[in-house]
């Protein structure tokens, strides 16, 4: 079970963003994306989701066009983490959470909301900010809301096996290091009990440590996909990136500067 | 049909989850307190009826006319209108993301009083022997507003967050034209067709009978529902139309409903009572002070607040200082505009 992209062009505004990008989403397994700024790794993101079309290729969900998959099922299997927007009135944080609660249609779902809830509040380690006003909260700490709502969404009782996908755009920006790391830790747990998980990072050492498999954009093409070791190789990132990057193995580690 | 009957119920309950105890609660006070003014402006006015006697039966034959064809009609039309301002106030808040979204303010109503008196004079002079159905004059007031609200979701590029005050100035110089228009209308038609300038901008609800009201009433209920079947939508929408669309929101889908809805509730509104200003921009805010933001509650809340203010304040203007009335628009504009200064203070504070 994946999400996939098959050989996908996306332009916006005539001009060409992705070129014949392929990369597929696996479940249980955490892709990062990486690569420079306008490599086309937040569209890439938003095209996965189902938020733009591609010109060309075609993505699907479990082998399934993405096309024959109403919004409504699609909330149910993937949720999207990206770039925050400002919101206009003072909901509660518990509130904001709760937006994750995708509508499932039956009614004995609905009793396991509060239970829903209380569990990713605690696994986020938010209880103590749900009663407060949304818009009070500092950067970070919206984040941390977001990334909560958007494990509601997935959230499914013990006996499901649903397919799931979470697809998160730059997670950690805004988080101080013991959340960046508590942050990762979740998804990581997410994967292991079968979520397919794409991250959109910047921090090559996160990337590295991480991940299952990390794909490399430049220009809007893959460069190299594949193990952390395979594409993490200082020649590579040494040309796409354009400065002189040194990479250490066991355990992997990349120094720049 | 099983199928349907289950979506009913699993958005009953979904509803549900999204609604807090205390604020059922809330919701039922304001029943309780529109129903009560209801009453009390049903008894109270130039004529005073004793409800006692009415229920017994032992009023005089002048008093039960009054009672069900003058001031029975103009409470349900101030309820309606106070209920529907305060609904499309909130809604459109919400779709706008724009805490100063109000059907006056950004020119909704503005539109829809120049529809109605565009039908009004152009049907009188072209249209003669036509029979001016009493929906036509609602459909002219729904097509003002939905042109005003169409024309916003073009400038707003499909009611993208473009900050607080751009809307308010498009607001401005919609209701300056509409205020052009609806001047001339009224100088070149000097009769009695169209009722005097003070009607269309300051409003008023003498003089509805039942024929004119129940088309009204139609018209309201049915868009009022509307609104309310999207509201937990309209919670999702503050994320940004990109998230909510994420969550399963066909938004395109919510911002037609929420534009015919709105244009509908406001356009028949207007075409009976002329534009009254600030109760779709105060009664959502006074909800929200009450008990959170959340649609689920906002919505009916604003609904019941805004009919409760209403009646109160069409009860003021015709009790005060009788036997002349007072234009109810000066009442709510009276309460409302000061209100208006509080909140912007208080958003440029933020």
């Amino acid at each position: 079970m994946s999400i996939q992209a098959n050989s996908i062009d996306i332009n916006l505004n005539n001009r060409s963003i992705l070129k014949d990008v392929s990369l597929s989403v696996e479940q249980g397994e955490i892709l990062s994306v990486i690569g420079p700024n306008g490599a086309g790794k937040s569209t890439l993101l938003k095209s996965l989701a189902g938020d733009i079309k591609p010109s060309e290729g075609e993505i699907s969900y479990d082998r399934k066009n993405i096309d024959e998959i109403n919004i409504q099922e699609r909330a149910f299997t993937r949720s999207v983490m990206s770039q925050l927007q400002a919101i206009a009135f003072d909901f509660s944080v518990k509130e904001i959470i709760e937006m994750g609660w995708v509508s499932r249609g039956e009614s004995t779902y609905a009793k396991e909301f509060e239970d829903a809830v209380m569990e990713v509040v605690i696994k986020c380690g938010v209880k103590s900010l749900i009663n407060r006003n949304f818009n009070t909260l500092s950067g970070g700490e919206q984040r941390r809301i977001h990334f909560a709502r958007t494990l509601l969404q997935l959230w499914r009782p013990s006996n499901s096996d649903d397919p799931k996908y979470l697809l998160l755009d730059e997670p950690t920006a805004n988080l101080d290091l013991t959340y960046e790391v508590k942050l990762l830790n979740i998804v990581k747990e997410a994967a292991s009990e079968g979520a397919g998980v794409m991250l959109v990072l910047h921090d090559l050492n996160l990337a590295a440590k991480f991940s299952d498999k990390i794909a490399l954009l430049n220009k809007g093409s893959v460069v190299k996909t594949g193990t952390p070791k395979e594409v993490l190789n200082p020649d590579i990132l040494s040309q796409v990136y354009d400065i002189d990057i040194k990479v250490q193995e066991d355990p992997l580690f990349i120094t720049y500067y | 049909m099983h199928l349907t009957m289950n979506r009913i119920l699993s958005s009953i309950t979904l509803n549900r989850l999204h609604i807090s105890p205390s604020q059922l609660f809330k919701l039922n006070f304001f029943v309780f307190l529109s129903a009560l003014c209801f009453l009390i402006a049903c008894v109270n006015g130039s004529i005073a009826v004793n409800l006692s006697d009415f229920l017994s039966g032992e009023i005089s034959e002048l008093t039960k006319i009054v009672l069900l064809e003058i001031r029975l009609p103009r409470v349900i039309l101030a309820a309606l209108v106070g209920a529907s301002l305060g609904i499309s106030g909130a809604a459109l808040q919400g779709l706008f993301r724009n805490p100063l979204a109000d059907p006056g303010l950004i020119g909704v109503s503005a539109g829809a009083a120049l529809g109605a008196t565009l039908v009004i004079v152009l049907g009188s002079k072209f249209l003669s022997g036509f029979m001016l159905g009493s929906f036509l004059l609602p459909l002219g007031a729904i097509s003002g507003a939905m042109l005003v609200i169409m024309m916003l979701y073009l400038l707003t590029r499909g009611f993208g967050y473009q900050g607080v005050t751009y809307m308010l100035l498009v607001g401005i110089a919609v209701n300056a034209i509409a205020g052009v228009g609806i001047g001339i209308l009224t100088f070149i038609s000097t009769d009695s067709e169209l009722r005097g300038l003070t009607f269309w901008t300051m409003g008023s609800f003498g003089g509805v009978t039942w024929p004119l009201l129940i088309p009204a009433i139609l018209i309201i209920l049915i868009s009022v529902t509307s609104m309310m079947t999207v509201s937990r939508n309209l919670d999702l929408i503050q994320l940004g139309e990109p998230e909510a669309y994420r969550l399963g929101v066909d938004v395109k889908r919510l911002k037609y409903k929420i534009i015919l809805s709105c244009a509908a509730a406001v356009g028949a509104s207007v075409s009976l009572s002329g534009m009254i200003g600030f109760v779709g921009l105060v009664v959502p805010h006074l909800v929200r002070l009450f008990g959170g933001v959340n649609h689920n509650y906002l919505l009916p809340g604003s609904a019941f607040i805004g009919a409760a203010l209403m009646i109160t304040a069409d009860m003021l203007s015709r009790t005060m200082i009788q036997p002349a009335e007072l234009p109810v628009g000066l009442i709510t504009s009276a309460i409302g505009s000061p209100f208006f200064l509080w909140l912007i203070f208080r958003i440029k504070r933020s």
